[in-house]
């Protein structure tokens, strides 16, 4: 097995990224998860540099890269700021829906702005059915005169109020056998009969506007139909776990990061009994497994992106990766502020915010069961 | 009786009329050299150019120097490379010093560099501290990854031996009572019009308002752990309190909290030895310290209680710079206010 | 507008203070720390980007460095140079300024000619500030450093402002000029993907002593006139002692002291 190794482009990459980071990011990072504002300006910046676009090829105005090198910028944006890196997570599964099941001429019409940040894309599948039971939807579109119909309600989409490209399944009738099937539809932003409604009030990954999508008798044209007629269900849910699963998984390995530094820069500052407490073995034991934790949920994280890129069939692997760092990331952020002592629940350190950020990745794209649940069918199959 | 060997140059900078400091803080250095230093046999001559400077070279004849070379000339009313480094080029071909010294200024940072590639021979940059070892050669003590290093360099095969000093590394000499000899020489066989490649158009430069900070008994130096230009506040505050001045460090101007360069410290900014000096939220990375290291007392206060500025400290706070600096500013205020009650 | 600017990889300034000199050897120990593109050289390459979105033309970078610096030099491409001359020869170690200078002035003239040599000022490791001008002499070019702002018009006539203590000044000249950058001249760009990923494509040539057809007297510790002596660390060591306390309590301390040092009455 040989190490996890990163390209010399790929540490370039993390350095380009980290340097912006630090210089707009990290100064908004706190502001981000109070004012529960998506900071537009600087998503637009990032898409000038590519970030928007890592993945899609060139030829539609992407920076032709791959998935490896969206998780190194989701991770080193959620060491500072989750709430932020998952509005990229987010318009990312827009890009990849059009990208990977999209005709010619829906690329063409879409990809340029969304992969040089100039628009903002999202993926609506969940409504207050369920998210995982996609089977269950209730959003209908009806073909009628040549023209699609759609109305229902989508909840808990990330991206609902500031994206203005939004791929939204819904249910387009039944197949042979009679279960339901579905499509998916590119609805742009501003069409009639196709609004944002109620805003959720999130405790974690604020900034990353999370709320209803209504569909009241939204036309749309033949065009707007993303894939074959019957293979929405399927799009979303390889969508979800190729690019939604692992970038909450890469969101985690940034937070279980962001706790890691934070931890030691605490220990390092603080002084008990006239040392720093990190001289303190009970506090070295917290700092050697936060760095395990991190250590682990980075290796699985970036060996499952690695499996997905190199074609293998890997959903287990991912929801693995997933369930992992996500948990880790939870239980290393309570860690550090245990470390912290009273300090720890003090607004004033960010360690209290990456463990609501942290809470919040673990239903994105699936919960730690339903993940538990991928993992287990496979491994019993 | 034969001639006096000059063994050591100083270039001066003037800049309209007024001479540098630095450059009578090297003359000093030079003077001690020659006076210190066995195996150096010689004596001081510094290299004046300019135009209508003639009171400047009986100014600086007062500084324990044998002789002024003077050339007065419209052509060098403003320092440039190419004609001030024509001229002395020449006059050290001519001359063949031992030893030339320059101003680490921004003029002397090309001057000096320009002169040492024209004559091929070595120069040792921004100096520290100065020495001619029993070989006579000379030892030249420079920073180096920003003052974490110090190392010697010697110039063995070539002449002369070329260093530029930092601004405020020396403490400026006192006058002395003997007068050196002031020669002027012949401007037009020294710079050729072929010299002149870059001409100025405009010199500006206004003394920044307040205190100095190289002048300042209390400096209160603030870096990147004052957290906001709001508590930068503070820092002026104190520094008004104690009549002092403030500096920073490089990421505090970065941030944009101070009040510009010329109060930055360290090795790419100025050297200051005041009395007392006060870090507040400073790490206190070697290039920031190479430009204290010489103050009477060094106080710091960091939140970081491994914060290399510890160890250079002689008293030393593990706090948030902030509130200290706060509590200091009322009790400053309160002493002083018993005082006058009293 | 063909323009040649002089990146130098240094190690990353914000790791100075791990450096340490191996009390055995007198040797500096440098391991670990990262090399980055010496910070002042990124603004010339900057400045060089932008004259060439004016004017046209090409930008290459020019270096001196082991052969294993290529990654910092894929950096500059990545952030829009064309192409990267790399001078590595076991020759060239050691070299002071004026060595470094023989190589850089001997690269730029074989891989040019240029309009423009651009550079930072000063390297941060280093920090002798020679450079820009021993090549501009070397070249025979008029040079400048120190620069803050600079414009130059289609007719070659370049106006360049020098920072100076408590001012600047400013010069006119004609190209071909060597510039020293500094910082404040602007603020260099991010690297974008795109720029990565062009980056990997575009050529790094490596030349040698004998490609550079220079005289091995004259280069590296050989050819220095300046020569190395002892290195040490700067002793700056105090008593340090910890005042402890409440806020109220060091600020008591703390006027104690300056009253006996005779700053305050």
């Amino acid at each position: 097995m040989p190490e996890l190794k990163f390209s010399e482009a790929q540490e370039m990459l993390r350095k380009v990224v980290r340097e912006f980071v630090e210089k707009e990011v990290v100064p908004i990072a706190h502001r981000i998860d109070v004012e529960n504002e998506c900071p537009v300006d600087v998503f637009k910046k990032m898409g000038t540099l590519g970030f928007a676009g890592v993945f899609v090829p060139q030829e539609y105005g992407g920076a032709g890269m791959g998935l490896t090198e969206r998780a190194i910028i989701l991770e080193e944006i959620s060491r500072h700021a989750a709430g932020f890196a998952m509005i990229l997570m987010t318009h990312h599964l827009g890009v990849e829906a059009i990208l990977s099941y999209g005709t010619e001429e829906q690329k063409r019409k879409y990809l340029p702005d969304l992969a040089s940040g100039r628009k903002i894309g999202g993926l609506a599948v969940t409504e207050p059915s369920g998210g995982s039971d996609v089977g269950g939807q209730q959003t209908s579109a009806e073909f009628k005169d040549g023209r699609w119909v759609l109305n229902g309600r989508k909840c808990f989409i990330t991206n609902s109020s500031n994206a203005d490209v939004t791929v939204v399944t819904a249910r387009t009738g039944e197949d042979a056998k009679g279960r339901p099937a579905f499509g998916a539809f590119i609805l742009e932003a501003g069409t009639p009969g196709f609004a944002p409604g109620r805003e959720e009030n999130k405790f974690g990954l604020r900034g990353s506007g999370t709320g209803d999508l209504l569909l009241n008798d939204c036309e749309v044209g033949e065009e707007a139909l993303l894939g074959a007629q019957g293979n929405g269900a399927k799009l979303a849910l390889a969508t979800i776990a190729k690019v939604g699963r692992t970038g909450m998984s890469a969101i985690s390995v940034g937070i279980l990061r962001g706790c890691l530094e934070e931890g030691v820069k605490f220990a390092k500052e603080r002084i008990l009994y006239g040392k720093p407490i990190a001289k303190l073995q009970a506090i070295q034991l917290e700092i050697a497994q936060n760095r395990v934790d991190y250590e682990a949920a980075r290796l699985l994280t970036y060996q499952a992106i690695g499996l997905k890129e190199s074609g293998a069939n890997c959903d287990a692997e991912i929801a693995a990766a997933k369930y992992f760092s996500t948990e880790a990331a939870v239980r290393s952020a309570k860690r550090t502020i245990d470390l912290m002592g009273g300090y720890g629940v003090m607004n004033d350190y960010p360690v209290g915010r990456y463990l609501r950020d942290a809470m919040a990745t673990i239903p994105s794209g699936g919960t730690s069961h339903v993940m538990q649940l991928v993992i287990a069918g496979q491994t019993l199959a | 009786m034969a001639e006096k060997r000059l063994a050591i140059w100083v270039v001066v900078e003037q800049n309209q009329g007024k001479l540098a400091s630095v450059s009578i803080e090297v003359l000093g250095q030079a003077a001690r050299l020659v006076e210190t230093a066995s195996a150096l046999s010689g004596g001081v001559a510094v290299v004046l150019l300019g135009d209508q400077v003639g009171d400047l070279a009986e100014e600086l004849s007062a500084y324990g120097v044998d002789q002024v070379y003077w050339v007065d000339d419209p052509r060098l009313k403003h320092y440039q490379n190419d004609s001030y480094s024509g001229v002395l080029q020449r006059l050290v071909e001519r001359e063949k010093p031992d030893i030339l010294l320059f101003g680490a200024t921004g003029a002397g940072e090309e001057l000096a560099p320009t002169l040492a590639a024209r004559l091929s021979t070595g120069l040792a940059a921004h100096c520290t501290g100065l020495d001619v070892n029993a070989d006579g050669q000379l030892v030249m003590k420079v920073p180096a990854f920003g003052g974490r290093v110090l190392g010697e360099i010697f110039c063995p095969n070539t002449r002369p031996q070329m260093a530029s000093i930092k601004p405020g590394t020396f403490t400026v000499p006192q006058r002395r009572a003997g007068r050196g000899e002031i020669v002027r020489e012949d401007a037009s066989s020294l710079l050729l019009d072929t010299d002149i490649r870059l001409t100025t158009v405009d010199v500006l430069q206004s003394e920044p308002l307040g205190l100095p900070l190289e002048k300042a008994d209390v400096v209160i130096a603030g870096g990147y752990g004052m957290g906001s230009k709001k508590n930068w506040g503070l820092l002026e505050q104190l520094a008004a309190e104690l009549q002092g001045a403030v500096g920073c460090t490089r990421p505090a101007l970065d941030e944009g909290w101070t009040a510009g360069e010329h109060t930055m410290i360290g090795t790419s900014g100025k050297t200051v030895r005041p009395k007392v000096y006060l870090g507040c939220g400073i790490s206190g990375a070697a290039h920031h310290a190479a430009g204290i290291k010489d103050s009477g007392v060094i106080i710091n206060v960091n939140r970081d209680a491994l914060a290399p500025a510890h160890a250079y400290s002689d008293y030393c706070v593990t706090a948030d710079a902030k509130k200290v600096v706060e509590a200091l500013l009322e009790e400053i205020r309160r002493t002083k206010n018993e005082k006058r009650g009293r | 507008m063909e323009i040649a600017v002089l990146l130098k990889p240094v190690p990353d300034p914000a790791q100075y203070d791990k450096i340490q000199i191996d009390p055995a050897t007198g040797i500096l120990v440098r391991e670990g720390l990262k090399t980055v593109i010496n910070p002042e050289d990124k603004h010339a390459l900057e400045a060089a980007l932008q004259l060439k979105e004016q004017y046209g033309g090409r930008v290459a970078l020019i270096g001196m460095a082991p052969a294993s610096a290529v990654e910092t030099f894929r950096e500059g491409l990545a952030m829009g140079a064309e192409e990267a001359f790399l001078c590595s020869d076991r020759a060239f170690a050691g070299a002071d300024s004026l060595a470094t200078s023989r190589v850089l002035a001997a690269a730029v003239k074989k891989a040019g000619p240029f309009d423009l040599v651009l550079s930072g000022s000063t390297s941060a490791d280093g920090g002798t500030a020679h450079v820009p001008s021993q090549v501009g002499e070397l070249l025979g070019f008029a040079h400048l450093t120190h620069v803050i702002q600079f414009e130059i018009g289609s007719d070659g006539l370049a106006s360049v402002r020098t920072k100076m203590e408590n001012g600047y000044r400013e010069s006119r000249g004609r190209l071909p000029l060597v510039l020293g950058i500094r910082r404040e001249l602007n603020t260099p760009r991010y690297i974008s993907l795109m720029g990565i990923m062009a980056a990997q494509g575009k050529p790094v040539h490596v030349w040698s002593l004998d490609d550079l057809g220079l005289d091995k007297g004259k280069v590296g510790l050989a050819g220095s006139p300046t020569q190395p002596g002892k290195l040490y660390q700067p002793d700056m060591k105090r008593k340090g002692e910890v005042l402890q306390g409440e806020a109220w309590e060091v600020a008591q301390r703390l006027v104690g002291i300056f009253r006996s040092t005779g700053i305050l009455g």
